[in-house]
């Protein structure tokens, strides 16, 4: 395969070609797609550019055979991937929720746009629930919230490695302003930063043994499926203290903490450094993965600043639900659980888990 | 040096995007941060076309930003557009030949809408549209260079955006004209390599801006016709 990018060059283009360039220098093989805007350059780049570095392409008929082709692609053991947006976000929670269950390594690149429903083709912050847990399930999933073409192109490259490495379907979410605006950014080529290459393996087929590998998303009685949603929420549990990232500018002894991801982090980094300058002690924290949501680093955060938070964002709470979960964490002592994905609830479990 | 917050609004079709899209282009090139995001809606021509330009020394923040330092104008209703990120010191550079000089009076400084649902027939409703104004109020800093003639008379029509484009590079001072001529050929080469006389045209054009628009910067005299 043919390197798409030597050394390290400076480039000024729009946040879908960026995409294009960080999918070929990360040695994704193949892209499955359908168009939809603001999406739609990421197709376009990646159709221009596959053939010149012997990857390919192909479009499907609609965004749930894209999700199911691009599955496809990686069963047979090929860094496959796709990108979509809108209305393109909810028909791909068909193919995300398969991958979760049979933890697929399913790379999907979302350019928010307005909803519901067609809405706008411009821009959104509306997609954060579909992509941290649209599907019938517990929202498995590596979702990298980026706020610049420079984290566009860094974290398109890490979701391949990550979503490879830990088996979960990995999102990027970017947004319409990031996917057409045109900016600066260094490319480089991964393996001189020290990534390896994708570790990607054909999934179903004959294992090195020689015996066949069997995948389900289907079990005949309950208990199937709750051990199996128990391994695998143990394995996300797990992954996520090495998977959680985020951005703090502040220090203790602050009044306020200001939250925000994506692309008005910048807007709201750019606010707190203009009221730091005038004297005031705002804080600012940004989630980069905001699933798995970084809740410890959020809630030290919380505690410089004295408990006082605004949370910024360009749809109606999706990320202060996140964030209000990640305060109950904080209040545990009064707010109890008793989760049983998938299975039935007894009375007497009901009466156990009450506190003495 | 200083940072320039720009929005450049006219008709799909008027070359509004390349006009943005190759102003940043040749920023980056003259080692400038600077950002371009185009906001138009979904009509391939006929609608309203905006672009938003920052360029700055330092790193640059949010992608849209609400008052604009300089508003070049080349359509009356995407002027109305602009009303939101109109401010008491914003510069207004407009197409003389295709507009009337454009209204910056209090009323409309600074007025919010969302340029989603049509804002001009908001700041009707709210009952503060602008009143229409014969003479630029003293102290607001018009421009007016009537590219569209320029270019019928002395070029070739389609190159009007680049006369435009060679007045807002010298009124704003942040890139050469060579770095902008650059920017130009790189996102056109292959149509230059093809058409020589449309290479010479461009540049003549920008030229010809770049030309109008030092004379602009350099007179005080505000709203005058260069």
């Amino acid at each position: 395969m043919k390197e798409a990018v030597e050394g390290e060059k400076r480039a000024f283009m729009s946040g879908n070609e960026v995409v294009a360039w960080a999918a070929l220098a990360a040695g994704a093989d193949f892209m499955y797609g359908y168009p939809i805007t603001p999406q739609n350059e990421i197709m376009h780049y990646w159709r221009r550019l596959a053939p010149e570095y012997g990857r390919g392409f192909l479009q499907t008929e609609d965004e749930l055979s894209a999700g199911f082709a691009t599955i496809g692609g990686i069963l047979s053991g090929k860094v496959a991937f796709s990108a979509t947006a809108g209305p393109g976000t909810v028909l791909f929670q068909e193919p995300l929720s398969m991958a979760e269950m049979m933890r697929i390594p399913l790379v999907v690149v979302i350019q928010q746009r307005g909803g519901p429903s067609t809405a706008t083709v411009i821009y959104s912050q509306q997609e954060v629930t579909l992509a941290c847990f649209g599907g019938n399930g517990e929202g498995l999933r590596l979702v990298y919230s980026t706020s610049s073409h420079q984290e566009l192109y860094d974290y398109t490259i890490k979701a391949f490695h990550r979503a490879w490495r830990y088996r979960f379907p990995t999102l990027v979410l970017g947004d319409g302003y990031q996917a057409k605006m045109h900016e600066a950014l260094t490319l480089y080529n991964p393996q001189e930063r020290g990534w390896g290459k994708v570790p990607a393996e054909p999934i179903l087929g004959l294992d090195r043994k020689g015996s066949v590998r069997h995948l389900r998303n289907t079990f005949s009685v309950e208990e199937e499926l709750a051990e199996t949603l128990r391994r695998s929420l143990a394995d996300y549990r797990k992954a996520a203290e090495e998977l959680v990232e985020y951005e703090f500018l502040g220090e203790w002894g602050g009044e306020l903490l200001v939250v925000a991801h994506g692309i008005v982090g910048r807007a709201a980094r750019a606010a707190v450094r203009g009221l730091r300058a005038e004297g005031r002690r705002v804080n600012f924290f940004r989630p980069i993965t905001l699933r798995p949501f970084p809740g410890q680093a959020f809630q030290e955060a919380l505690r410089a600043s004295g408990g006082a938070l605004l949370v910024v964002e360009s749809a109606q709470g999706q990320l202060g639900r996140i964030i209000k979960e990640a305060l109950a964490e904080e209040e545990s002592g009064s707010f109890q659980t008793l989760y049983r994905p998938g299975v039935g609830i007894t009375a007497e479990e009901i009466m156990e888990a009450v506190p003495l | 040096m200083r940072s320039w917050k720009i929005v450049v609004a006219g008709e799909g079709g008027q070359g509004v995007q390349a006009l943005a899209q190759t102003l940043a282009l040749a920023a980056y090139h003259g080692g400038l941060e600077s950002l371009y995001i185009p906001n138009f809606g979904i009509e391939q021509r006929g609608g309203v076309s905006l672009a938003m330009v920052q360029l700055s020394a330092a790193p640059i923040g949010a992608p849209k930003f609400q008052i604009a330092d300089l508003i070049v104008a080349l359509s009356p209703r995407s002027y109305r557009r602009c009303f939101q990120h109109l401010g008491p010191e914003t510069m207004v550079l407009y197409d003389s030949s295709l507009m009337e000089p454009p209204r910056v009076e209090d009323q409309v400084v600074g007025l919010q809408a969302y340029d989603t649902i049509a804002p001009e027939a908001f700041a009707e409703r709210v009952g503060r549209h602008p009143r229409r104004e014969e003479s630029p109020p003293p102290g607001r800093r018009l421009i007016a260079i009537p590219a569209s003639d320029l270019a019928r008379k002395h070029l070739h029509p389609r190159v009007f955006n680049m006369i435009v484009l060679g007045a807002i590079g010298a009124i704003t001072g942040m890139v050469e004209l060579e770095l902008i001529k650059e920017a130009l050929a790189k996102k056109l080469d292959r149509r230059f390599a093809k058409d020589p006389d449309l290479k010479e045209n461009n540049f003549k054009a920008l030229e010809l801006g770049w030309e109008k628009g030092t004379q602009a910067a350099k007179e005080a005299a505000v709203g005058a016709e260069v």
